[in-house]
């Protein structure tokens, strides 16, 4: 790893470790191995959101030309969020593209401006076009999906018996829970749709 | 707006043809050879022409240069921030120096050399110490300081560089500061550049940045050309690049498209890829006849068919009988909307779009091959000629008239094939069946020229001539009615 990457992330390392968010439990860092090339972060759901009360980890993949490059990170809890793809964890978010500022950001502003996101989330610059859809249109349906996929999948507080008992129904057909849940919260928790999804695709 | 007969009228033996029939679309007559003398009266009165120059890039370096010295001279500054201060302007000089004398400080806040000022960075001058981008202490000659007050190691200056023209930045690489958007000036980066590759690089992407950013200017879009293209006219005009001959539209640097102005063609192609599916089944290259319904093979450019089991004239489009399409008015072109639709349900209106589009794309697709067909036929009549010609009937200058057939042929079925995007978008009005009504005239005129020219050795020549003339007419007619640069 380059020299001005290492050193970097070393000092950015400490701030995050020292910070008053750590102290809050509201962000988290941890070495993933020694050649600092990869960290895992981790952001506590915000306060008033659908993702509150859940942990989301995040895989971090420092490139060699950081910080004149941003870091790679993308969401390993999965989660849902117009911005960040439901599949991949993939995050759109100006500053992890051409909006990095080399002498501004750091980790700690990268795991808050995270937090930030999940607290606003940006429906017309989407990563994940269905769930920003759901967004804009059904609002109060997203809530629910969102604090449901944050129960299930980031250890929320919220169970929905409601939507538990839909997913049931796909699974006893068979179908693999995770791809059930997925075609439910894509059809807006329309039984009908999502079956005939999971059979005929 | 002169009604068709005036034009016609205007229109006399002598400037209307073009007297070498020079390559039109990329059909090159005779050797390759090309009239460049130029008859200054033909055009002015030829509506596709522009003045234009085809410049080298030491010829265009030098062009821009100029610029950069007069407005560094009358503003006192570097080159370098004349050279910023061009490219947000679009290389207006005059406009440049008009805002200074008004308004010095907001032109160079807009113009990204100096900061807004609450981003005014207190004035640290560097005195050595920490680089918050590599967070180490260096000594004060480490450190570069931008035109806007922030201070890195000199290192890091040359790292971000590397980065951003790796990425194919080069004019809008600006600072390293948090908010701050101060661009870094041409000599600013070179001088902090190590790397020669890296050097040479950001110059070629930065004078890519200022041709593009210079409304007289435009790169030929040939494959591996290197020529950049002037007219001062920056109009949807079609011209030709010198050394590689691609012929393309000044202003939107595409195929050129006339009568169709530059936003129509770019909404149209965009339609066309996108609909590109639902338009798949038309490229059949086989019809029945709908007289003896036998199945019939277009291999000729020509939309004049003749079923070869009955005899029967159709037309290849609409499948219509042809001895209508020869007459007065003739509505193959045409597409009659159902004057009820806005009445009609959701999905009949998107039935009758569909079918409305795909009147216009059949038609637009079908003189696409017709051209690259009529390429063919062109081929296969030189051979013939060659045969002729070794076997002492006549000389190459004997026949020479068929290849400026064939050359014009190409640029009216061009024109032709640009009409039908121009017909889909526009609106039902008096102009439109105007506008209907001559791109009908010109068709005609064109299957009627494909037809003899594939007949060409029984043609009689004169009659070949005849043809030739009225069919450019009608182009020219239309263009000039029509066509708004
Ligand atoms: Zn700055
Ligand atoms: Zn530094
Ligand atoms: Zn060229
Ligand atoms: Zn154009
Ligand atoms: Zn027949
Ligand atoms: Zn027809």
């Amino acid at each position: 790893m380059a020299n001005i990457a290492a050193q970097r992330i070393k000092r950015e390392f400490k701030e995050v470790i020292k910070s008053e968010e750590i102290a809050k439990c509201a962000i988290k860092v941890e070495l993933v191995n020694d050649s600092l090339t990869e960290l895992k972060g981790e952001i506590a759901g915000p306060p008033d959101t659908p993702y509150e009360g859940g942990n989301f980890v995040l895989e971090i993949k420092v490139p060699e030309t950081y910080p004149f490059n941003p870091p790679k990170v993308r969401f390993i809890t999965k989660i849902w969020h117009p911005n960040i793809s439901s599949v991949t964890g993939a995050i759109c978010l100006d500053i992890l593209k051409d909006q990095w500022q080399a002498a501004a950001m750091t980790l700690r502003t990268v795991l808050l401006s995270l937090q930030a996101l999940l607290s606003a989330a940006e429906p017309d610059d989407p990563q994940d076009a269905v769930v920003a859809k759901q967004y804009k249109e059904h609002p109060e349906m997203f809530r629910q999906t969102a604090t449901h996929w944050t129960f299930v999948y980031a250890g929320g507080p919220a169970k929905m018996p409601d939507l538990d008992d839909k997913i049931r129904r796909l699974t006893d057909m068979g179908i693999e829970e995770h791809n059930a849940r997925v075609a439910l919260s894509s059809y807006n928790w329309d039984l009908e749709r999502a079956t005939e999804h999971c059979l005929f695709s | 707006m002169s009604s068709e007969n005036d034009s016609e009228m205007d229109c006399s033996d002598s400037d209307c043809g073009d007297p070498g029939y020079e390559d039109y679309y990329n059909i090159q007559p005779w050797g390759g050879e090309v009239d460049n003398d130029v008859d200054p009266e033909q055009n002015r009165r030829d509506p596709e022409y522009a003045v234009c120059d085809c410049l080298r890039v030491e010829e265009v370096e030098r062009l821009l240069n100029e610029s950069v010295e007069v407005l560094s001279n009358s503003l006192h500054i570097t080159p370098s921030l004349a050279k910023v201060l061009l490219h947000a302007h679009n290389w207006a000089l005059q406009d440049i120096v008009t805002k200074y004398r008004s308004n010095a400080s907001s032109l160079l806040i807009n113009s990204k050399i100096k900061p807004t000022l609450e981003q005014v960075p207190g004035s640290k001058s560097q005195k050595g110490g920490l680089c918050s981008v590599c967070v180490t202490i260096s000594p004060a000659d480490r450190f570069s300081t931008l035109t806007c007050g922030h201070s890195f190691c000199k290192d890091c200056w040359c790292m971000h560089f590397e980065v951003q023209i790796t990425q194919g930045i080069s004019t809008s690489i600006s600072c390293m500061a948090q908010d701050c958007d101060v661009l870094a000036p041409e000599d600013f980066v070179l001088s902090l550049l190590a790397k020669p590759n890296m050097r040479e690089r950001y110059q070629q992407f930065a004078f890519c940045d200022y041709v593009k950013s210079h409304p007289q200017l435009r790169f030929c879009p040939g494959p591996n050309c290197q020529i950049v293209l002037r007219s001062k006219e920056q109009r949807a005009k079609r011209v030709m690049c010198s050394s590689c001959k691609t012929i393309f539209c000044f202003r939107c640097g595409m195929d050129y498209h006339a009568p169709t102005d530059c936003n129509t063609i770019k909404k149209w192609l965009t339609k066309c890829a996108d609909d590109s599916e639902t338009a798949n089944y038309i490229s059949a290259h086989t019809k029945d006849c709908p007289k003896c319904h036998i199945c019939i093979e277009k291999n000729g450019g020509c939309n004049h068919m003749q079923c070869y089991n009955c005899k029967h004239d159709f037309c290849w489009m609409c499948l219509g009988d042809w001895k209508a399409h020869g007459s007065e008015y003739y509505e193959c072109s045409r597409y009659k909307e159902n004057p009820n639709i806005a009445h009609e349900s959701v999905h009949a209106q998107a039935r009758e779009a569909l079918k409305k589009y795909l009147h216009y794309y059949e038609r637009w697709e079908n003189h696409s091959k017709s051209l690259k067909l009529e390429e063919q036929t062109l081929e296969g009549i030189k051979m013939r000629i060659n045969n002729k010609v070794m076997n002492a009937s006549g000389t190459w200058i004997d026949w020479q008239h068929l290849f400026e057939a064939a050359s014009l042929l190409a640029r009216c079925r061009y024109t032709l094939q640009y009409t039908y995007p121009y017909a889909y978008y526009m609106e039902s009005s008096p102009r439109k069946e105007l506008f209907e009504y001559q791109q009908a005239q010109l068709e005609a005129e064109i299957e009627n020229l494909s037809w003899k020219i594939e007949r060409a050795e029984t043609t009689d020549r004169g009659d070949l001539e005849n043809q030739m003339d009225i069919a450019e007419k009608r182009r020219v007619t239309l263009l000039k009615d029509f066509l708004e640069v």
